[in-house]
């Protein structure tokens, strides 16, 4: 079965409209005192998660919205929030 | 038979028809066909509506704007058409407008407004069967029995990110009409690919004129 997404705009769509824009870490890191370290970890470096994580999707094909979804890497399909994050 | 205006700006409209003009004018710089020959007269037809103006709309209150005189929906995917005027919801904090009826007082002098009626493209696919054509050009739910037309889609059309305008839905053949935009770079790809797909269906390039005579018959939100 083809992955569908759900975009808050314009509802569930197949995920061919979508691009994949990477794991959600979070807020951008402080400027100030940001070691290359630090900025390494959060640009370059992932979980990979192996089952569900809170993903960054653009609906390229349509309304062109950033937002952020769950999905289980495993079957490769879009999931609700896990209770802690709902 | 030509008529023509002056105008100081040439517009080139980036939809190409290989079809012969029946009767053409120079519009604000545009040359409109308003009629081509062997048009047909059961449809469905296609007409390039480029020079028609569009303004893009951006503003954190855009339900306050009325463009036109007119209020902009509530909900993303609604439109509104009131005296030509087609609105349509975008998403939060974006609204399109598409002057239908071709007049414009001009663009308000609020930064809300942009003009992009030479970044996009504009068509209208209407008549009998257009449905069925649009089944073969996209997987999106044009049909969209849940909505009442009009209303909008954000998605591929041909592969294409496209605004999708579903104005008319009738019951029985399949046929009603729908508008859209995209960027204008797929001008002639896009109007290859309508026309193939619409072989089988006998659709045909109309003139303007076509689309002058349907826009009556649509009905508002």
């Amino acid at each position: 079965m083809a992955l569908m997404i759900t975009c808050p705009v314009c509802g569930p769509r197949n995920g061919y409209e979508f691009r994949y824009g990477g794991e959600d870490k979070g807020p951008r890191p402080a400027q100030r005192e940001l070691s290359p370290g630090d900025w390494f970890q959060y640009v370059h470096a992932n979980d990979c998660a192996d089952g569900i994580q809170k993903e960054w999707w653009v609906h390229r094909d349509g309304c062109g919205v950033w937002f952020t979804t769950y999905r289980d890497t495993t079957v490769n399909r879009e999931v609700p929030p896990p209770e802690e994050d709902a | 038979m030509t008529t023509e205006t002056k105008s100081a700006i040439r517009r080139v409209s980036p939809v190409c028809f290989a079809a012969a003009p029946g009767e053409s004018e120079d519009r604000d710089g545009w040359q409109v066909v308003t009629r081509y020959e062997n048009e047909g007269e059961e449809g469905p037809w296609l007409v390039d509506l480029s020079h028609r103006p569009r303004w893009d709309v951006q503003d954190g209150h855009v339900d306050a704007l009325r463009p036109g005189g007119v209020s902009v929906p509530q909900e993303a995917g609604q439109c509104r058409l009131q005296d030509g005027l087609l609105i349509n919801r975008m998403n939060r904090t974006q609204a399109a407008v598409w002057h239908l009826a071709g007049a414009t007082d001009g663009m308000p002098a609020e930064a809300a407004y942009t003009d992009v009626g030479e970044a996009t493209l504009m068509l209208a696919l209407f008549g009998p069967q257009t449905l069925r054509i649009c089944e073969k050009l996209s997987a999106l739910d044009l049909a969209g029995l849940q909505r009442r037309p009009p209303f909008l889609v954000q998605g591929p059309l041909a592969h294409v990110p496209c605004q999708i305008v579903v104005a008319q839905r009738n019951s029985g053949d399949f046929g009603g009409g729908i508008l859209w935009t995209c960027s204008r770079g797929y001008g002639r790809s896009m109007v290859h690919a309508v026309l193939d797909a619409g072989r089988e269906f006998g659709l045909r390039p109309a003139g303007e004129q076509r689309f002058t005579d349907w826009l009556p018959s649509l009905s508002s939100d």
